[in-house]
């Protein structure tokens, strides 16, 4: 039985012994202003002053993450990201000292998670370390509440009898093969960019079995992800924000939720590597001539009806599906014209046409743009051509894993 | 004709490495206090305060120290400051140190650059560059002569020649905090004014027209876009409009006209814009849902917005100028910009902030930010008349002077 006494203990065995030994790396973009606060923050923590040491906290949180928001992110210089991880990590620990009521745990695991999140790998990914401590200190007081809803995955249930189901009769629909050969899906599929629904290689993948609402909360309730607001990207009134799994599931998830929220284009599996253990990386990624480590595992977990608009990625994706179904229509590059692609740097990649309700008007030749289109199931990998246009909406409550290499 | 009035500059705000800023009690300080100068008797004639230090120019004029206990309170001297530049410039915070014959200096956390005159008359004036922890001693980082400006130095100081740091007084090239640091200006732009943001910066020319450059993924350039523009842009949006001033903050931009209108622009994440922002209203706070009327004189709202009562949307991000009235119809006589709080001065000698607050840099006497102008009520209480606002990132300094009394 964990009381807050041993929680301390537990974190404070994750911590180099004196503050001596905290290694402040960080690189000469991060001014000696920065530093010196930094040192300070550690100061205090050993000291135990941990008041005065989340107030020094604050300070180099606010001020890191002004750095992570100037410029784009591929730019902002690691140096930063790792203050920002220093920060959440102190921050972190004072707020765990005893009593370490539940609100303050909780708290604490918030901090680790933004510095998962934003920030970049310190002292040898001490935040995992330290959110799997919090973790098990938080739910091992408590059994996990089980959800009101709990769906199983692959029971193709809908939530109410208004799902739009495409009519695909008129479609072309992409092909499926089970278990190719790599050098058969390099020849017929990698290399010409031509799509191609893959059975019978993910479909025994842990999650396939494991993963429901149930467990998704056992797991990662408690954890901080970015949500999207809003029916899709391009629309004014979409935006992002922050919450836990918990609040996600039970605002966007459960009965009437008022507006669409989407867990998307997130590396859940980095922040809660549990979770990584439940999917494997797809072989024919080897065909690829990045490294493994390189491969971009994104989970998209969302209700009925998330929609992503007609866009093209700039890397090979395979697309597992997991629980629930989506509809997904695919263009290929060549008719990109017709696509009628924004013309800002932003959006670029983006289509302005809606897939499913076109302005034939506005966007008179998106008609005649020939397609492929599935309905992706549970246990199936869809391959998506490097710079293919694809648009998917969700047909169920789904949990889609996605891997983009190179 | 000189003024014979007593004014003194007050601060508020963050103060973390102890920068001169009123009491400097504590780290942070919410209400303005005077500002104690480091060295009695200072003539400050201009502020410039970076993120972990401040620096203090003053007129090398000899005052008679003021009684112990007493607010530094300077007159404005009756005769020019001396035309070879004398003056000296004052650190406090992370940088100290202080250094004579500077006519001007500007603040950054990468740099320090200074204006001296060079050695003997006819020498020019010299632009160096230093590391702030330097303390200016030994050899600065960079050093340059730049032209004198074209006119002579006037008894209002800054207002009449080309202005402050960094715009250099030629008005051919402004200073960067990041290589290159000599920055030229097109001649044809005729430069008066020039800001830096942290990704963007602002130009104001002879004739009121203001120009915008940099990166644009906040708005901040107000050219209705998120795109980055390479060089100066001429607001087309203000065309018609003579402006008198611009500010730049973090990643939002201000101009006030010489009617005393107020434009402004970029980024509203903490409602430095003054629109409503999602963030506030989450914690119950947003300008939406405001009503009655507040003490600080702000003018009674009810639900802004649509005509069928709905709260007004969220703005996160406002790409083109929007005109903002001040509560009572005030017309804005000065301007200044943190990293994400305003600061506004009033023709009748009224400051009003808003925006990000968390350290103190409102002045309302708390950490709350806030997406409406609110007066600053302590210089209404002291009976002061704000003469001029200048802003380092997370703090707000204020020169005032005492009303006169009828």
């Amino acid at each position: 039985m964990a009381g807050p006494g041993a929680l301390w203990e537990a974190l404070w065995a994750l911590l180099p012994r004196t503050k001596e030994e905290l290694k402040l790396e960080l690189g000469e973009k991060v001014e000696g202003s920065v530093v010196m606060l930094l040192q300070e923050a550690a100061e205090l923590l050993y000291g135990d002053r941990r008041q005065e040491c989340l107030q020094t906290c604050e300070a180099l949180l606010d001020y890191s993450w002004e750095k992570l928001n100037t410029g784009p992110w591929q730019h902002v210089d690691k140096g930063w990201r790792q203050v920002y991880s220093f920060g959440c990590l102190l921050k972190a620990v004072c707020l765990c000292a005893p009593p370490g009521d539940a609100a303050s745990v909780a708290a604490a695991l918030k901090a680790c998670d933004m510095g998962l999140l934003m920030g970049a790998a310190i002292l040898g990914d001490i935040l995992l370390k330290v959110t799997a401590v919090l973790q098990k200190h938080l739910l091992s007081g408590k059994r996990p509440a089980p959800s009101p809803s709990q769906e199983p995955l692959g029971i193709k249930k809908a939530r109410n009898d208004h799902v739009p189901i495409p009519d695909m009769t008129s479609e072309r629909t992409v092909p499926r093969l089970h278990c190719p050969s790599l050098q058969y899906f390099r020849k017929h599929f990698l290399d010409p960019g031509r799509p191609v629904i893959l059975e019978g290689v993910a479909n025994h993948w842990p999650c396939m079995k494991k993963w429901s609402l149930e467990y998704i909360q056992a797991i990662a309730g408690c954890r901080t992800v970015p949500v999207e607001v809003g029916s899709r990207y391009t629309d004014e009134e979409w935006s992002q924000t922050l919450m836990t799994v918990d609040e996600f599931i039970s605002k966007y998830i459960g009965n009437e939720p008022k507006d669409i929220g989407y867990l998307a284009q997130h590396q859940l599996f980095d922040q809660i590597p549990e979770l990584k253990q439940d999917i494997s990386i797809p072989d024919y990624c080897c065909l690829g001539a990045g490294e493994e480590e390189e491969i971009t595992i994104n989970a998209w977990f969302g209700p009925q009806g998330t929609v992503s608009p007609l866009h093209q990625d700039p890397q090979q994706n395979f697309l597992a599906q997991v629980m629930g179904r989506k509809y997904i229509r695919l263009y290929s590059p060549q008719e990109s014209e017709a696509l009628y692609p924004h013309d800002t740097h932003l959006l670029h990649n983006t289509s302005q046409v809606d897939v499913e309700n076109p302005d034939v008007e506005k966007f008179p030749r998106f008609a005649e743009a020939p397609f492929l289109s599935c309905i992706l199931s549970p246990g199936e990998i869809l391959f998506i051509p490097v710079k293919y246009w694809h648009y998917v909406r969700a047909l169920d409550l789904s949990f889609s894993v996605s891997f983009w290499w190179s | 004709m000189a003024e014979e009035r007593r004014g003194a500059w007050f601060g508020f705000g963050f103060c973390g490495f102890g920068q001169a800023l009123g009491s400097g009690r504590g780290r942070q300080v919410h209400s303005p206090e005077p500002l104690r100068a480091p060295g009695a008797g200072l003539d400050v004639c201009r502020v410039s305060a970076s993120w972990s230090y401040t620096a203090l120019v003053t007129r090398e004029h000899l005052l008679p120290t003021p009684a112990p206990g007493a607010c530094p309170a300077p007159s404005l001297a009756s005769s020019p400051p001396p035309a070879g530049g004398g003056g000296r410039v004052e650190l406090s915070g992370f940088a100290v140190g202080a250094a004579g014959g500077c006519r001007d200096a500007w603040a950054s956390e990468e740099l320090l650059v200074v204006l001296r005159a060079g050695p003997g008359p006819g020498a020019g004036t010299e632009l160096q560059a230093w590391t702030p922890g330097s303390a200016l001693r030994g050899e600065p980082l960079w050093a340059q002569t730049v032209p004198e400006a074209e006119r002579e130095d006037g008894p209002g100081g800054d207002e009449t020649q080309a202005g402050p740091l960094p715009l250099l007084p030629c008005a051919r090239a402004y200073v960067s905090p990041r290589p290159p640091f000599y920055r030229p200006l097109a001649p044809t732009l005729r430069a008066r004014r020039l800001e830096l943001g942290a990704e963007h910066a602002l130009l104001l020319d002879a004739a009121g027209q203001v120009f915008s450059w940099g990166g644009g993924r906040h708005g901040q350039l107000g050219h209705g876009t998120l795109e980055a523009e390479p060089e100066p842009r001429l607001l087309q949006a203000l065309q018609g409009l003579t402006m008198a001033e611009v500010a730049a903050g973090g990643w939002h931009s201000l101009c006030v006209s010489e009617a005393g209108d107020i434009y402004i622009w970029g980024w509203n994440e903490s409602g430095q814009l003054a629109l409503p922002t999602r963030s506030l209203a989450e914690d119950g706070k947003t300008t939406a849902e405001a009503s009655g009327l507040n003490e600080d004189g702000s003018e009674v709202k009810t639900v802004a917005g649509g005509e069928d009562g709905a709260p007004a949307p969220f703005i996160a991000v406002q790409p083109f100028p929007a005109l903002l009235d001040l509560p009572l119809g005030s017309d804005a006589v000065k301007a200044s910009c943190g990293s994400r709080h305003t600061a506004v001065v009033t023709r009748t000698g009224e400051l009003y902030t808003w925006g990000w607050g968390k350290y103190g840099q409102l002045g309302h006497k708390d950490t709350t930010s806030l997406d409406r102008p609110c007066r600053v009520k302590y210089f209404v209480d002291k009976q002061l008349q704000v003469r001029t606002v200048s802003c380092g990132p997370w703090n707000t300094y204020v020169y005032a002077v005492e009303k006169e009394k009828s």
